[in-house]
């Protein structure tokens, strides 16, 4: 469990702090999108829960985060690399070997795994995340989804119980953006791992997290369900948020008093809709 | 302004293989590369320019035969936007990075700082900024700004709003839709985001494979799920909503137009407040 408690914090070279008074907490197997505009504060606040923030940047860091009860000022990095995992957004600066099998042997070896594991762990994870395939490519010839899977591989390896993500999604197309957002859900359905994914693409939030925070100037905006949340269409718009098409539609047909249901975020969600507006037979 | 003329081209270590391509681009046009990872769009993007050229046929830009053309001369007619603006960013201020390409190019020393001061306020960017600890999507806005300031006559944006958020999103895109239709820059546009391809593009080239699957105008490309699913396109939202009501939403492809038909549906006028007239 990760608890902010009134947390502030300002770059060293920045006149302005990139967090302002954050207060929330992320409870085990928990599946949380972090949202919001460029400069909101989002990779700040992923940098935070994970003791990055401060330890790593250079600046005034105001209140506490605790991760299962450990300050992260009272504590350093290492005390908490092998709770969370953090895969960046830039995972070229992640990767350190040239082939699967390394990278992901890399950390394993590093986090000193007794040496009849490691063998244990490698498969297991390649075969976790579909790509036993893949163990022996180098990994400049992969596609930019095998590379993103063989990154989230290397940091799952070192069992973290908490995954935090930083737009894993942003160069790759809608189909391997939702392939890596299928195998996120299946790590927190199935291995109860808590995910922490920071992401643009309100599409893919939507369908996909339990839970979405808005940050809005390092401040949080929102906190809550997809669907409830997403219902506050103008003030979204106002933050320089889009919210999916069809739940902007459904928003229209709210207002206009045809529709009285709930903010639909599918597409599927939104066939429906309009059935049941329309009186049509499902 | 572009022509590809039985284009084959591929990477020594065998990745993404184009094949026999032929299409032409018209001066003035706007148009969406789309397609999966892997199926070519990049590539298509950097034979345009010469940053690649064909293993066989041709690739005309403006005319001039991109296999003998040399890419300094190729690049004063298209400006390039990479996906990622760190690897186009070279300079370490603001100002000196939105010079670079007009230096370069022999561009007068008094047109420079004339074209630099506006491409600044333009992009609300500060000169004195270092710009590789700004924002991606402040990096993304002085990587177009140092494009457009050489004034191309292509501009090649390959997924120019990775990383932006929604408000930048359409801030850059409606500037260049500007240049596009005042200053009939031609815009060849790299793009998975199919809500972007159907706000902006006219017509859109279909990739799988290194082959055209399909290129047409794009309301007819948006409306042909087969066509997006074999190119393994996600479409957008509303134009797929509105196909699983068959023929009868057939005109429908904004939020706007798929309200409209609802509320004709439904025999009541057309909401515009929240109150609607019986």
């Amino acid at each position: 469990m990760i608890v902010a408690d009134h947390v502030t914090f300002q770059y060293a070279e920045s006149s302005e702090p990139a967090l302002r008074d954050i207060s929330l907490s992320i409870d085990d197997g928990d599946f949380v999108g972090i949202t919001g505009t460029s400069g909101a504060g989002k990779s700040t606040l992923a940098m935070a829960l994970n003791g990055i923030v401060p330890h790593e940047w250079k600046g005034d860091f105001y209140g506490s985060v605790k991760i299962d009860g450990m300050d992260t000022v009272e504590h350093q990095t290492e005390d908490f690399c092998r709770k969370i995992g953090e895969v960046f957004q830039d995972i070229d600066s992640q990767m350190v070997a040239s082939v699967v099998e390394d990278e992901i042997l890399f950390g394993l070896e590093n986090f000193g795994v007794p040496h009849g594991e490691i063998k244990i762990r490698l498969e297991k994870v390649l075969e976790d995340l579909g790509i036993p395939d893949l163990r022996k490519r180098e990994i400049s010839s992969l596609s930019g989804g095998q590379k993103q899977k063989v990154a989230i591989a290397a940091i799952l390896a070192l069992e973290p119980r908490i995954l935090v993500l930083d737009e894993p999604t942003g160069e790759l197309d809608p189909e391997s953006s939702r392939e890596i957002f299928g195998l996120l859900r299946k790590l927190n359905e199935e291995k109860g791992i808590t995910i922490v994914i920071i992401e643009q693409k309100i599409k893919l939030l939507c369908e996909y997290v339990k839970r979405l925070i808005v940050l809005d100037k390092g401040a949080l905006a929102f906190d809550g369900v997809p669907g409830e949340i997403i219902s506050h269409i103008e003030t979204f718009k106002t933050l320089g948020i889009n919210v999916p098409p069809v739940a902007e539609l459904s928003y229209l047909l709210r207002q206009s008093g045809v529709y009285d249901g709930g903010i639909t975020l599918t597409v599927q969600e939104a066939e429906k809709m309009v059935r049941e507006v329309l009186h049509d037979p499902v | 302004m572009i022509r590809f003329e039985h284009v084959s081209f591929g990477y020594p270590n065998g990745e993404t293989t184009i094949e026999d391509l032929s299409f032409h681009i018209q001066k003035g046009d706007f148009v969406a590369l789309i397609g999966a990872n892997g199926a070519g769009k990049s590539t298509i993007s950097r034979l345009c320019n010469g940053l690649l050229r064909p293993l066989s046929g041709r690739v005309y830009l403006d005319g001039q035969d991109t296999l003998i053309t040399p890419t300094s001369q190729l690049a004063k007619k298209a400006g390039f936007l990479f996906q990622n603006p760190d690897r186009q960013i070279c300079e370490n201020t603001v100002e000196a990075e939105i010079a670079f390409s007009m230096k370069v190019q022999g561009w007068p020393a008094d047109k420079i700082r004339e074209r630099v001061a506006a491409a600044l306020e333009t992009f609300d960017l500060q000169g004195d900024w270092f710009p590789f600890n700004r924002s991606r999507g402040e990096r993304q806005r002085i990587a177009l700004a140092g494009v457009l300031a050489c004034e191309p006559e292509l501009l090649i944006l390959d997924e120019p709003t990775t990383g932006l958020d929604y408000l930048e999103c359409i801030r850059i895109m409606d500037h260049i839709k500007m240049l596009n239709l005042e200053k009939k820059i031609t815009v060849l546009m790299v793009s998975h985001d199919m809500e972007l391809v159907q706000d902006y593009a006219g017509r859109v080239l279909v990739l799988s494979g290194g082959k055209l699957l399909g290129d047409g105008p794009v309301k007819e490309i948006m409306k042909n799920e087969p066509l997006l699913r074999q190119a393994r396109v996600l479409p957008a939202q509303i134009p797929s909503l509105a196909l699983a009501f068959g023929d009868r939403f057939a005109d429908v492809f904004t939020i706007r137009e798929m309200y409209e038909a609802i509320c004709r549906e439904k025999g009541r006028g057309i909401c515009r407040a929240g109150r609607e007239k019986e």
